[in-house]
């Protein structure tokens, strides 16, 4: 029982960090219905450049979110404005996959060079750090990484339902025609909301970085989870994917606790099989237009 | 048509017999010249991987085998030979290492092979050394598969088969005092040929001598939480945790101990913890003492010519001896083994390296070397420890440089 509750805390904390980074993944499938497999590759080029603010500035990587959130959000335009703008609308879903595994390997060639193979870590000192509340264990930098990705994803809620450019985001994902007709600049919208999934990626990064060692190859198994959840969620879906990054992380870490490490990988797997057998759309997702 | 193919081919031939004699002649005229075999450079070939998984390692290979070169060049080279490198890039690639290997050998015809980094590479590796006569002394490449293939031309310059590498630390627990001996174990063990075998070659030997297995678990490269792990076995309470780790995960278990306030009387982990500069960069220098690894060369040995090797280390590449890379150390004992070869029977062929190495033991700046009949070193390594900030040599005596600290302190202690 003791190890299923400390497997539930673990789980859930960690949730919120794969939440963030999933959250941006599916915005950006529902603006352009594009699958971005370089997210994992910006959340690892978010995580170096935490580390390298850390390193070189003693910056701590909480407080250097804004900054490689900017710098994201940068990057994030730009691929969209160099990769995918030019793709005709027709075959751009199909394309994009290509296109965005080549920035994927664009960037991990980009840190390999730059920062080299070897795995890094962020260690601010307290890192290690963790409170004791019956008998079960919270580390306190999960605990913040979870607070901030929950700070993070509100902004982007309040983004999404309270601004023009949300009202513009939410129309072109329902309806990229109707949205046009009203003279929305889906161009545009498609740009920012690019830049905006990357920039989710850089605050996530900077959590990432301070939980997990990582090198430049990290990406692989980022991208193989985030899109496992943005598929349970239903693409296009935030909210979806913020209930399956906790059900993925939760159902990893109850069984790692209680049956072995070994399987807890699979288990997920397993559940995202038995949703999509019943609810292929996935959990939150809609079949004839966006979810968001 | 006939005729005109029997024209073309009589063209190549006569432009093959010209050429033949004007390589003739060019030797003729070298040699006319008084260029002896004598002063003739020694060129020595390898494929290290420069880019790639293995960069990192790869680069530290490289830096110990050209500074034993520049060392043995100052001295007068061997038998008069000034010692060249040839170092070609494998990308961490074993197709690209075979290649490498061949093309050194059979186009650059250089005069031995030294060999690549990680046991990857140095199987196929090995087989095209073998293949073409050639000895293949090699610093990097200790896992089962390397020595599986029964390969007499092959020398593993460490001091014993990676799998081997927890021996010493069984051998120092099984030699305290029954009542200072831990009663129970626990083991946590990366799925990996380099990590699980030598945690289960000690958990064979302290279950033989009756310490009882509270918890073991075997965890997938994948594992990145190592929270679920460290959990249970601080519920298991063993007195003593064996840890057959790399890196990363390495430094993870420590990670997650100390968040679980959990700390062991005594701790050994494979590898990792014998990273001088890492392993107290990742997990914080204060959680690092008391727990042990295993080792082969370190600061201050009084090895032969450890000293000489360490100075020119630093004076080459910077930092200082705490921060040399065992790695380096390794790649130079290569070298040294092979200088005394030329010492000891005044030739320096791939046949005299065969037959010379299978028998006596060599001084090298990881100990004395010496081996089987299939390249596995005999001798075992060292346990090493941290204690104040610093890894020490603790056992076996002859070379121990402190007493072993035990029971282990707590966290930042």
């Amino acid at each position: 029982m003791h190890a299923l509750v400390q497997g539930v805390i673990l789980g859930v904390l960690t949730g919120g960090v794969y939440a963030l980074m999933a959250s941006g993944q599916t915005l950006i499938f529902g603006i352009m219905k594009v699958v971005n497999l370089a997210q994992g590759a910006m959340v690892i080029l978010g995580a170096y450049l935490a580390y390298q603010l850390f390193v070189s500035f003693g910056i701590d990587p909480f407080l250097a979110i804004p900054i490689t959130t900017l710098i994201m959000f940068a990057v994030g335009v730009a691929v969209q404005l160099l990769f995918l703008r030019p793709l005709r609308r027709e075959d751009r879903s199909e394309l994009s996959l290509l296109v965005t595994f080549a920035v994927a390997l664009l960037l991990e060639g980009f840190m390999s060079i730059t920062w080299n193979t070897s795995y890094r870590s962020i260690n601010t000192g307290y890192e290690n750090a963790s409170w004791t509340v019956f008998g079960y264990q919270i580390t306190q930098v999960r605990l913040w990484a979870f607070l901030l990705s929950l700070a993070a994803l509100g902004l982007l809620f309040l983004l999404l339902n309270r601004t023009r450019f949300g009202r513009a985001v939410r129309a072109t994902v329902q309806n990229p025609d109707s949205a046009r007709l009203l003279g929305v600049e889906s161009d545009r919208v498609a740009a920012l909301g690019f830049g905006l999934g990357a920039a989710t990626a850089a605050a996530a990064g900077s959590v990432y970085g301070l939980l997990y060692p990582f090198n430049s190859g990290s990406h692989y198994d980022l991208i193989s989870r985030l899109l496992s959840i943005v598929v349970l969620g239903g693409l296009g879906s935030v909210g979806g994917a913020v209930v399956a990054a906790v059900i993925v992380s939760t159902s990893s870490a109850i069984v790692a606790s209680t049956v072995s490490p070994s399987w807890s990988e699979m288990t997920f797997f397993v559940i995202l099989m038995l949703v999509l057998l019943v609810r292929p759309q996935g959990l939150f997702g809609t079949v004839g237009r966006g979810a968001l | 048509m006939v005729s005109q193919s029997n024209r073309l081919r009589l063209g190549v031939t006569a432009a093959f017999v010209v050429g033949l004699i004007s390589l003739a002649a060019c030797s003729g005229t070298s040699n006319g010249s008084g260029s002896s075999a004598k002063s003739k450079p020694l060129v020595i070939g390898a494929s290290i991987s420069l880019t790639g998984d293995f960069a990192d390692p790869g680069k530290a290979v490289k830096a110990g085998y050209l500074l034993w070169a520049k060392q043995v060049n100052a001295k007068g080279g061997i038998l008069g030979r000034q010692v060249k490198f040839k170092i070609v890039d494998d990308t961490s690639s074993p197709s690209q290492v075979v290649t490498n290997y061949q093309n050194l050998i059979n186009q650059d015809h250089v005069d031995l092979v030294f060999g690549p980094f990680s046991s990857l590479l140095t199987v196929p590796a090995s087989q095209v050394a073998k293949r073409f006569g050639y000895s293949f002394i090699e610093p990097a490449g200790g896992g089962p598969a390397v020595f599986d293939a029964k390969l007499d031309n092959l020398f593993f310059i460490q001091p014993a088969p990676v799998i081997k590498q927890g021996e010493v630390f069984a051998d120092w627990i099984l030699s305290l005092p029954a009542a200072a001996r831990p009663k129970t174990a626990a083991y946590a063990e990366l799925d990996d040929p380099f990590a699980a075998p030598i945690a289960e070659a000690i958990r064979a030997r302290f279950e033989a001598a009756g310490i009882k297995t509270v918890y073991k678990q075997v965890y997938p490269a994948e594992t990145q939480d190592f929270s679920p792990i460290a959990a249970k076995i601080a519920a298991a309470k063993p007195d003593v945790l064996v840890s057959g780790t790399q890196s990363e995960d390495a430094y993870a278990q420590v990670k997650s101990l100390v968040q679980l306030k959990f700390s062991p009387k005594f701790m050994y982990m494979s590898n990792g913890a014998n990273s001088p500069v890492e392993f107290p960069s990742k997990v914080g220098a204060s959680n690092t003492t008391g727990i042990t690894s295993s080792g082969d060369w370190f600061p201050g040995s009084t090895a032969f010519g450890s000293a000489a090797f360490s100075a020119a280390y630093i004076k080459a590449y910077g930092g200082t001896a705490d921060t040399i890379d065992n790695t380096s150390a390794e790649s130079y004992a290569a070298g040294q083994v092979l200088e005394e070869v030329a010492k000891k029977t005044g030739k320096i062929d791939n046949a005299t390296i065969i037959k010379t190495l299978h028998s006596g033991t060599w001084p090298t700046v990881l100990g004395n070397l010496s081996w089987n009949a299939i390249g596995e070193p005999k001798g075992t390594f060292h346990l090493v420890q941290w204690q104040g900030g610093k890894l020490v040599p603790v056992y076996p005596a002859d070379v121990a440089k402190a007493k072993p600290l035990y029971p282990k302190p707590s966290w930042g202690g």
